[in-house]
């Protein structure tokens, strides 16, 4: 009897310490993927107290990271290195044509031509995200725009990318905490 | 005998369940600390700039001065860590934060010293009736002017970032950033 007991208890085996661990690694690969495909370096954001929160991102949107030093990343790649370039900011114009060119070819970025002072251009109706850190200088940020707003690149729709938690001091923002 | 076995075994508790939920909620919450919640400016640029070969009206605009009052100084953000030194681990400068930075905005005429001073002020603008300037593509019409934002050398994104934002909430429409002034001269 004693025994019969036993080999059934092996039988049937508990199956929920292997569905835990599973769970365990799911949770943990879609996390640890959703941070590596969105390119994002970690940068202190500066804290936004009234924007919309960004949800809901496009996946066609180039996300440019700009570092404390002012260095340009784009997918994990230093494309404009501070240091090294210094006030040469060529290489982000060329940045910023590459992506368009790519996006053109690629037909993730949306083209429409619009007339413009009397001459056709070719706008880019996509966004693009700038995420910079706080304490980045702003002539670098002023640089990218300025580089967008020219006619061959052309990417009007800047969004900059904030934060809706002071990751430095904590600070929330006021909407979360519900006293606005 | 069936009974006291039956006692017995309900005594000691089987702990895998709860050890494994445990760990399962620590894995998910060390993970999601990274995930801070973003949230977009829109800062769209005006389209017809650098291309036009027409004449453009002089339009009136309020512009938002951004002057560094207090320069600061950069302290490491992580404790042991040197500010210009690289981390190893991924190739980037170490981070560091400001500490001491002020800034002065000038709105309009106006000086302010904090950004709850600039809400203000831009709220009492917008609800002024003489902020409304004609519409140029709609003749006739009058739109809320424009407002340019302008930092100075030296102006960190931080604080050009949350007068964006509290001019977006403010109900501005249009935002234009002014610049082109250059970065800090090194001394």
């Amino acid at each position: 009897m004693d025994m019969q007991k036993i080999s059934q208890e092996d039988f049937d085996m508990d199956m929920t310490p292997m569905i835990d661990c599973v769970f365990l690694l799911m949770i943990f690969f879609v996390l640890v993927i959703d941070l590596s495909q969105k390119n994002l370096e970690d940068l202190i954001l500066p804290r936004a107290e009234f924007q919309e929160p960004d949800d809901q991102p496009p996946d066609n949107r180039p996300i440019l990271n700009v570092l404390q030093n002012g260095s340009v990343i784009f997918e994990g790649k230093v494309a404009y290195d501070a240091i090294k370039d210094g006030s040469n900011y060529a290489p982000i114009k060329q940045l910023l044509l590459d992506i368009r060119r790519n996006g053109e070819l690629k037909g993730t970025l949306k083209i429409v031509t619009e007339d413009i002072g009397g001459k056709p251009t070719k706008l880019v109706d996509d966004p693009i995200l700038i995420r910079a850190d706080k304490w980045t200088e702003w002539n670098v940020i002023g640089e990218i725009m300025k580089q967008c707003s020219q006619p061959n690149i052309a990417f009007w729709k800047v969004e900059l990318a904030m934060s809706e938690q002071d990751k430095e001091t904590g600070e929330k923002n006021a909407k979360l905490k519900g006293d606005k | 005998m069936s009974a006291i076995d039956d006692v017995q075994e309900e005594a000691k508790a089987d702990m895998t369940p709860m050890i494994d939920c445990v760990f399962l909620m620590i894995i998910f919450f060390l993970c999601i600390e990274f995930k801070i919640l973003e949230a977009k400016l829109p800062a769209y640029l005006p389209k017809d700039k650098g291309s036009q070969n027409t004449k453009v009206e002089p339009m009136e605009q309020l512009s938002v001065g951004i002057y560094v009052e207090s320069e600061g100084k950069k302290v490491p953000f992580e404790d042991g860590t040197t500010v210009g030194d690289i981390n190893p681990n991924n190739d980037r400068p170490y981070r560091y934060k400001v500490d001491n930075y002020r800034v002065k905005w000038v709105v309009g005429p106006k000086p302010l010293y904090n950004i709850q001073a600039v809400a203000a002020e831009l709220k009492r603008i917008v609800a002024d009736p003489a902020s409304m300037v004609p519409d140029p593509k709609n003749p006739g019409t009058k739109k809320l002017m424009p407002v340019v934002i302008e930092p100075h050398p030296g102006v960190y994104y931080e604080s050009v970032a949350r007068t964006a934002d509290a001019c977006n909430d403010a109900g501005f429409e249009e935002i234009n950033f002014g610049g082109g002034l250059g970065p800090t001269k090194k001394k």
